[in-house]
């Protein structure tokens, strides 16, 4: 208690120095007057009084210390004083300063942003919910080990026969149009089980969230919604009466029971939904038919849990998988093979964490390359003015400095620096976080990315480690060069000679790790932009050139199944009618486009799987002018027309990919074979050439189509294709007039040309390159200029030796090639460490791959870095050049200068 | 160490403390001539060391400063004892009369034996 009583008092002494040290000067003096006049009392004369008074206080600036020591921190005065001191020497220095802090503000600024992503997508939990460590992502995992999302039927069984888990529920983010038919606006939310608030433990900020009587399976029966408090501000004026208000969700009027509270914005990482509505009103609100939410096949929901208290996760799963187990046999037609399992939430690859982890893989790797050129950076200008500075710390040590005490010092010099960069790198994170939207695909998840951008403390505590890291790195070599100086020689000669070749060899690691990171940064960027431009080349197998591509959400718009054929139909028969229109077309799904497609478990007549054998083939459900639209050919067989319908006499066909047939039929003809799916039987009635369909880098993928009229469901997107002899963008008008004739409460929501949309198949090779691409170029940019300065400092610092060998009678030419040739042999040591270095990375790279959000499939960023030797041989020449660029001109310079001018410099 | 003795922190601080309550308050000078007088003139009391003692008591509430007028009519600064240096002084002076009781017995048979 009285430690903590002189602590605060001695804080105090610290910010009040000055008066406190008036007053106690005033004091002593009055104490030596005091004394001095007993002494004269006494009957010494005045001088003399005076001098013992003094003696027999000890001094005064010796008790001055003394009073000061105990009134304030001494170690905390020596820190403010080398500050100040720090502070003198860093603005005497500007340009110096300048560039050490605008270097470090990009290494740690990029850091920072890159770790903020980070925390936020990976490590943050969800915000608003209660005790969220506990909570638990739960997939399916196919037969082959995929994980897929789960059935509505399949989460019942979990959820009622799951005894160590404190609820089970699942959720699905969906697009809804609210308000009324003319101004309905597209606002995202999920659907939900009614558990889902009780299984998070979000308590409403107003209202309530959904009660136990409406955590039931039955369909159409919970017209109720709960929203976001960001959505009750922006679109209720937070109004505190809204509980029991209605709002209308895609023609239905259901009732807001609740506003979630501030912090709480849904389900998934870095993503803010507005409403959640029970799953069981999806047949009302989509038009989706009841028969869908029974259906085992349909895995569309994506589920968690929460582990009870006391529970591992490892119990939990065991007993998980025993029930999955049971379900795969109790439900062989649709299960055979099936598990299931529990994993942290961020690990999930659904949602937009499974987009992110990727991307931000390599940008940490990238970052972590920025901030080791910056450093590397740093400390050689810490180096090259600690040697001009050679002389100062030489007077302190003579003065009586202690080496620690000086080595401190440049220590604190570039603790400093350090953090005035991380001030300002500090200060654009906010500004470069919001950037994270631009790591997504392009689609509708973009929107809903959102970043809690407020400084926290994981993030501030990681970008202290990382100023405290930086300075170590660029200022320990410095600091520790003092600890050698030789005082005597150093005094002696002004500086001459002494530590050179220490510091040289010192100087030599220091070029040579510039130039080997330079050289990984180049051969990073090399890679990705080869992999960039050579999936870019490849020539996707369909003509995405002058088309257009609508999207539609005929279900938010209250259409069933049939007005939305007949809507498809009429509006194709009205846009092939427009002028300079050649094709129309319409689909579930959009090839390359980022959603992922949908598949069907086939049985295909006369072939047997084998035992595990993947039966669940992709397929597009297409209408009769897609194919031709397309411009895919058909090589065999017919294309569909407008008699393949839902009629009786029709039979169910199929049109099947080149790949389809070298898999299921290698020697038969492949027309008029049986295949089953969806419960019928179908005819192939044609093969169409292979195309791309996910990915660019997709090879040898079996595909099939079927008729639109024959098969498309309520659950099934509608995408609308009209190809123009001019630019896509001209009939974008004409779509939206004739939608709108059609029926006015229709929207077109995404239009753009194909070829811009497909771009977001090439989307993971992209972000990769671009990001390299800026972060590569400003590594080379920074590696260029700290190896530039080093060189020129190691030339310009062996004026002297040349000048002495100019005199003895050496050619300048001579003199040159010298210089230069011992710069390379600097830069080759490097090239040599940072191309192992660079073959090492591009190998782990080449591992990173792309998760596709529905399947759980990976797509590789990138080919083996060990195929591309031209990239290494470029970057290496590159960094060649540079280095002898920066030896020669110095070296030019110092040998065109007279001989005698060069010995007398110093 | 001599006949005349150094005088470390802690037994300083109680004698300042001792001090103050026997003569009230005083000033520095007066306290360090006070305490070496008390000691004898067994104690080389270097002025400045005061100080330094005084501060810490006064940061740790024990006694408390103000500037005043000394008999000589000279502007001087005055320490005197708080409610606190008051208990604190009971104490340690308990705890050192305590200490000095059961060194004497240790040591009183030694020089005997």
């Amino acid at each position: 208690m009285r430690q903590l009583k002189a602590f605060v008092a001695r804080l105090r002494g610290l910010l009040h120095s000055e008066p406190l040290e008036a007053d106690f000067a005033a004091e002593l003096e009055s104490h030596v007057a005091m004394h001095t006049e007993d002494n004269i009392r006494a009957g010494l004369r005045p001088a003399e009084a005076r001098r013992q008074a003094l003696i027999q206080l000890g001094g005064v600036e010796k008790t001055r210390q003394l009073h000061r020591d105990r009134r304030t921190f001494p170690w905390v005065e020596s820190i403010m004083q080398d500050v100040r001191f720090g502070c003198r020497m860093l603005l005497r220095n500007r340009a110096y300063t300048a560039v050490a802090v605008l270097t470090l503000a990009i290494g740690i600024g990029v850091s920072a942003t890159a770790f903020t992503w980070i925390h936020a997508v990976l490590l943050q939990p969800l915000g608003g919910v209660a005790d969220p460590n506990r909570l638990v992502t739960l997939e399916s995992v196919t037969p082959s080990g995929g994980l897929v999302p789960t059935s509505y039927p399949d989460y019942v069984d979990f959820r009622d026969h799951l005894k160590l888990l404190d609820g089970v529920a699942v959720t699905r983010p969906a697009a809804f149009s609210v308000g009324n038919q003319d101004h309905a606006e597209r606002v995202w939310g999920e659907l939900v089980s009614g558990n889902f608030f009780a299984v998070l433990g979000v308590t409403p900020a107003l209202g309530r969230v959904f009660l136990p009587t409406e955590y039931g399976d039955a369909p159409g029966s919970f017209p109720v919604v709960v929203i976001s408090d960001r959505y009750w501000r922006s679109h209720f004026a937070a109004d505190p009466n809204i509980a029991g208000k209605t709002i209308r969700i895609n023609q239905h009027q259901l009732t807001i029971v609740g506003v979630a509270p501030p912090a709480f914005h849904g389900s998934m990482p870095v993503t803010a939904f507005d409403l959640w509505i029970p799953y069981m009103q999806q047949p009302l609100l989509n038009g989706v038919n009841v028969r869908m939410l029974r259906d085992r096949h349909n895995r569309n929901m994506l589920g968690f849990a929460r582990l009870k208290p006391g529970v591992t996760s490892n119990q939990a799963l065991d007993e998980l998988r025993a029930l999955a187990a049971q379900m795969s046999v109790a439900n062989a037609d649709v299960s055979e093979g099936m598990s299931a399992t529990l994993m942290p939430l961020w690990k999930s690859p659904h949602g937009p964490q499974g987009l992110l982890i990727g991307p931000l893989r390599i940008l940490s790797g990238v970052c972590i390359l920025v901030l080791l050129i910056v450093c590397a950076n740093v400390a050689n200008l810490q180096l090259a003015r600690a040697t001009v500075r050679e002389k100062e710390f030489s007077a302190r040590l003579a003065l009586g400095a202690g080496r620690m005490r000086i080595a401190r010092q440049v220590l604190t010099e570039s603790l400093m620096l350090t953090f005035a960069g991380a001030l300002l790198g500090v200060a654009a994170t906010p500004w470069m976080s919001s950037a994270l939207r631009y790591l997504m695909p392009p689609g509708p998840m973009v929107q809903l990315v959102a970043m809690d951008t407020r400084p926290n403390l994981a993030v501030l505590g990681f970008t202290v480690g990382l100023c405290v890291f930086a300075a170590l790195a660029a200022g320990l070599a410095p600091a520790l060069q003092v600890g050698r100086l030789n005082l005597a020689s150093r005094m002696n000669d002004g500086g001459r000679s002494g530590a050179a070749g220490r510091r040289n060899r010192l100087r030599s690691i220091l070029v040579g790790s510039e130039v080997a990171l330079a050289l990984v940064a180049l051969v990073g960027a090399g890679l990705f932009t080869r992999a960039f431009q050579t999936t870019m080349r490849i020539d996707p197998g369909f003509d995405p050139n002058h088309v257009l591509l609508g999207q539609f959400y005929l279900n938010t718009s209250g259409y069933n199944l049939q007005q939305r054929e007949d809507f498809c139909r009429r509006l194709a028969e009205k846009m092939q009618a427009a002028p300079g229109v050649t094709d129309v077309a319409y689909s579930d799904g959009v090839p390359l486009g980022f959603e992922p497609s949908w598949w069907e478990e086939l049985k295909i007549e006369g072939y047997a799987p084998r035992p595990n054998e993947n039966m669940n083939i992709f397929r597009n459900v297409i209408s009769p002018g897609y194919l031709p639209l397309m411009h895919i050919p058909v090589v065999e067989g017919r294309n569909f027309t407008e008699q393949d319908d839902e009629s009786d006499k029709a039979p169910f066909v199929m049109i099947v990919n080149q790949a389809f047939v070298r898999h299921f039929f290698p020697d038969r003809d492949p027309i008029g074979q049986k295949v089953h799916g969806w419960g019928v039987e179908f005819r192939i009635v044609g093969v169409a050439k292979d195309s791309k369909y996910h990915y660019l880098s997709d090879s040898n993928l079996p595909y099939f189509y079927v008729p639109f009229r024959q098969i498309y469901r309520t659950d099934m997107a509608l995408a609308f294709y009209v190809r123009s002899q001019d630019s896509p963008a001209d009939v974008l008008t004409t779509l939206r007039t004739q939608t709108h004739d059609l029926d006015p409460n229709v929207t077109v929501f995404d239009a753009v040309p194909l070829k811009e949309f497909i771009g977001a198949s090439l989307y993971p090779q992209k972000v990769a390159a671009s990001l390299m691409a800026v972060l590569g170029s400003i590594a080379v940019l920074l590696a260029a200029v700290g190896l530039y300065s080093v060189m020129a400092y190691w030339v310009a610092q062996r004026t002297q030796e040349i000048g002495v060998r100019m005199a003895l009678g050496a050619q300048p030419g001579h003199v040159l090639r010298m210089v230069v040739r011992q710069g390379l042999s600097l830069a080759v040591g490097g090239i040599l460490a940072g191309g192992l270095l660079a073959f090492a990375l591009s190998r782990l790279a080449a591992s990173v791959s792309f998760t596709n959000s529905a399947m759980g499939a990976g797509s590789k960023l990138m080919g083996d870095g060990g195929g591309e030797p031209l990239i290494f041989v470029a970057a290496a020449v590159f960094l060649c050049a540079l280095a002898a660029i920066a030896a020669w001109l110095p070296a030019r310079r110092a040998a065109s200068i007279d001989p005698m001018q060069a010995l007398r410099t110093e | 160490m001599g006949d005349k003795t150094d005088v470390w922190q802690g037994t300083l601080a109680l004698m300042v403390l001792r001090t103050l309550e026997a003569m009230g308050p005083q000033h520095g000078y007066g306290l360090a001539r006070r305490i070496e007088q008390t000691s004898g003139d067994l104690l080389q009391l270097n002025y400045g060391t005061l100080y330094p003692a005084l501060l810490k008591l006064e940061q740790e509430g024990y006694i408390s400063s103000s500037w005043g007028t000394s008999e000589n009519n000279r502007k001087a600064k005055f320490y005197e004892l708080t409610k606190a240096g008051r208990r604190q002084l009971k104490k340690t002076a308990a705890e050192w009369n305590q200490t000095t009781a059961i060194l004497a017995r240790f040591l009183t048979p030694a020089e005997e034996a």
